[in-house]
């Protein structure tokens, strides 16, 4: 099984809105990958369906080749745009929970990226800022030794030293046996450290390609492509 | 501290222009063993895919080898270096050259406006 | 899996009841105090320690109300919703395990209420009264034989699904209510009512059924002989006890069904 994800003619309809339209895509394993599109293009509506929240209206969605359930939530970890945290938490019961429920968990590591970012492990989540508590979010999510990772703006309300850190740590998660996939909006931050990415606009996907491909062939970075692609 | 990488050039073409520069002015002298992949992406903060790309180019151009389980090494062999590093400084020139002749300058004025420059150093 | 959610949701809500079952215990025992020093300058803060205890008792219960709702609502239906169902638990495991949570502290409520009244009013009378309301107790059961246990233990059935059919009721209530986007609390409360007129509906139905048999029964009761009053309290338990079952199971079903298929998280 070399593709991690997997959408078959994936459809998914609200009422008064077609978020998915017939959607067909193979992300393989080994890949840092963008998911790039504007506002309501359908993002997180393909996160949550590779999540198991929410479930197709038809088509398949394959994670490692299983269709969502609990044994795909054991080798997905995913960082969602708010936070869901229990707020009455301290960061350490935050960790002996994740350590709970997820054998694939790396305690050693968790506590090691916090000393990194300066977290105090004892404070409880309540008391914390909205940067600090993403941090210790994302913290959690990438220490976690899954096979997919899926991140929802990681770096959208972090400062520009937290933000180099968490994607150095996200280059330093990479191994052969895991994909990332970075649904964001930050693209030239995020550019430099991806393989390939995917555009998304109303529902459809629009271009997939390497970054390199795009400026070998078209001379441009991916943000001025996106620009150009999806201009207002 | 991440490379400096413009953003409409590919970037493995741009790792491997940064990493000839490295062998050639010794920071990466002959004969060394080079970081790994991973080590190397995370300096770079780019793709280990991407740095993998730049290196096997590297390696099938002959500036680097690789050792199965020692990993890789820049080449001994001084004078392929020297090759790189002279077709680098070529490159250069002939950016400058263009340059030059885009303000105006044929190749004579240009040498010895470069002449009256260095004199005044 | 189970166990581990209930680890968290017990520390979760341990720490809103915890503090009010101490609390009430120390209003008891200053209660205690007062009543036997009995004083006339104490008079005043006697009443309102008194009015402190009924108060934090009442308090108790209405907590565990507001818990039942506010512990299912955030946990599952708000943003923490999005850790919970990234979890790999199924879906009726969370119910299962607010459901049991709850129900553990309405009967621990139950038992540190009645403990601390106890302590309060405990004297040489109060436990000689304990002591013949026991043993009547046990001489009534003696006499009714099996048919006076199977009764009893019908209440007790009765009781924890009634509890519980009523706590799945609300979690349906709540998550219906989610569905709708702009007015969830509205949603919520009138799933609720809704959900309360058809139980009344089919329970109306079942006591006029037969030609009006169960009511009428209930009528006659008096006129039976001790067996047959034994058995119709028999039968009428459980039936009662099935009414609830049937609608605990319905509401369960439904609430799983719309977490697994119809979950709405902003």
């Amino acid at each position: 099984m070399n593709n991690i994800l997997e959408c078959q003619n994936l459809v998914k309809f609200y009422p008064g809105c077609l978020a998915l339209n017939s959607v067909n895509l193979t992300v393989p394993k080994g890949r840092i990958v963008g998911l790039l599109g504007p506002n309501g293009s359908g993002k997180s509506t393909l996160i949550k369906l590779a999540n198991g929240l929410i479930t197709p209206t038809s088509g398949k969605i394959l994670i490692n080749g299983m269709k969502p359930g609990i044994e795909t939530k054991k080798i997905v970890s995913y960082l969602p745009e708010r936070t869901y945290l229990n707020d009455w938490m301290s960061v350490n019961n935050m960790i002996e929970f994740f350590s709970d429920f997820y054998d694939n968990f790396n305690m050693e590591k968790a506590y090691d990226m916090l000393k990194r970012l300066g977290v105090n492990p004892n404070q409880r989540l309540k008391t914390m800022s909205k940067g600090t508590k993403e941090k210790v979010q994302l913290i959690l999510v990438m220490s976690r030794e899954a096979e997919l990772y899926l991140l929802d703006e990681p770096i959208g309300g972090v400062d520009p030293a937290a933000r180099d850190y968490i994607l150095d740590t996200i280059i330093g998660n990479y191994n052969e046996n895991s994909t990332i996939i970075i649904s964001t909006h930050l693209i030239s931050d995020v550019e430099k450290i991806l393989d390939e990415f995917i555009f998304i606009n109303q529902g459809n996907v629009i271009l997939t390609s390497t970054v390199d491909d795009i400026r070998e062939n078209e001379n441009k970075s991916v943000d001025a492509l996106f620009r150009e692609v999806f201009k207002c | 501290m991440p490379w400096k990488l413009k953003s409409d050039r590919p970037i493995y073409a741009q790792l491997i222009e940064h990493i000839q520069l490295f062998i050639v002015s010794g920071i990466y002298p002959a004969g060394s063993k080079l970081p790994s992949v991973r080590d190397l992406a995370s300096e770079a903060s780019v793709n280990p895919n991407t740095m993998q790309r730049a290196l096997s180019q590297l390696e099938s151009e002959g500036l680097l080898y690789s050792q199965r389980t020692s990993g890789r090494f820049v080449t001994e062999d001084v004078e392929k270096i020297m090759d790189t590093k002279n077709n680098l400084a070529k490159g250069l020139i002939r950016e400058f050259i263009q340059n030059m002749n885009n303000l105006g300058y044929d190749i004579k004025q240009t040498v010895s406006l470069i002449e009256n420059t260095a004199e005044e150093e | 899996m189970l166990k581990k959610l209930l680890k968290y949701e017990i520390k979760a809500t341990g720490r809103i009841f915890l503090p009010m079952y101490a609390l009430l215990i120390v209003l008891a025992l200053i209660n205690k105090f007062f009543y036997s020093v009995n004083v006339d300058y104490l008079a005043i803060p006697q009443i309102l320690t008194m009015t402190a205890f009924v108060a934090i008792i009442v308090g108790i219960f209405l907590m565990t109300l507001v818990v039942t709702i506010q512990r299912f609502n955030k946990n599952l239906l708000t943003d923490e919703g999005y850790l919970s169902f990234t979890l790999p638990v199924q879906a009726h495991s969370h119910i299962n395990c607010k459901m049991i949570t709850t129900l553990m502290w309405l009967i621990l409520s139950g038992i540190v209420s009645f403990i601390s009244i106890f302590i309060m009013t405990i004297n040489r009378e109060t436990i000689d009264s304990f002591k013949n309301f026991f043993s009547l107790m046990g001489s009534a059961l003696a006499i009714a034989g099996i048919d006076g246990y199977i009764i009893f233990f019908e209440v007790i059935f009765l009781c924890i699904f009634g509890l519980l059919s009523e706590i799945l009721s609300i979690y349906a209530a709540i998550t219906i209510g989610n569905m709708s986007s702009k007015h969830k609390l509205l949603a919520g409360i009138g799933s609720y009512l809704g959900m309360g007129l058809i139980e009344q509906f089919f329970a109306t139905i079942l006591i006029t059924s037969y030609n009006g048999k169960i009511g009428t029964d209930f009528q006659l009761f008096g006129n039976y002989s001790a067996i047959n009053q034994y058995r119709q309290a028999q039968t009428i338990l459980l039936l009662l006890i099935v009414f609830v079952l049937v609608f605990g199971t319905a509401y369960y079903i439904l609430t799983n069904w719309m977490l697994n298929n119809k979950l709405n998280l902003e």
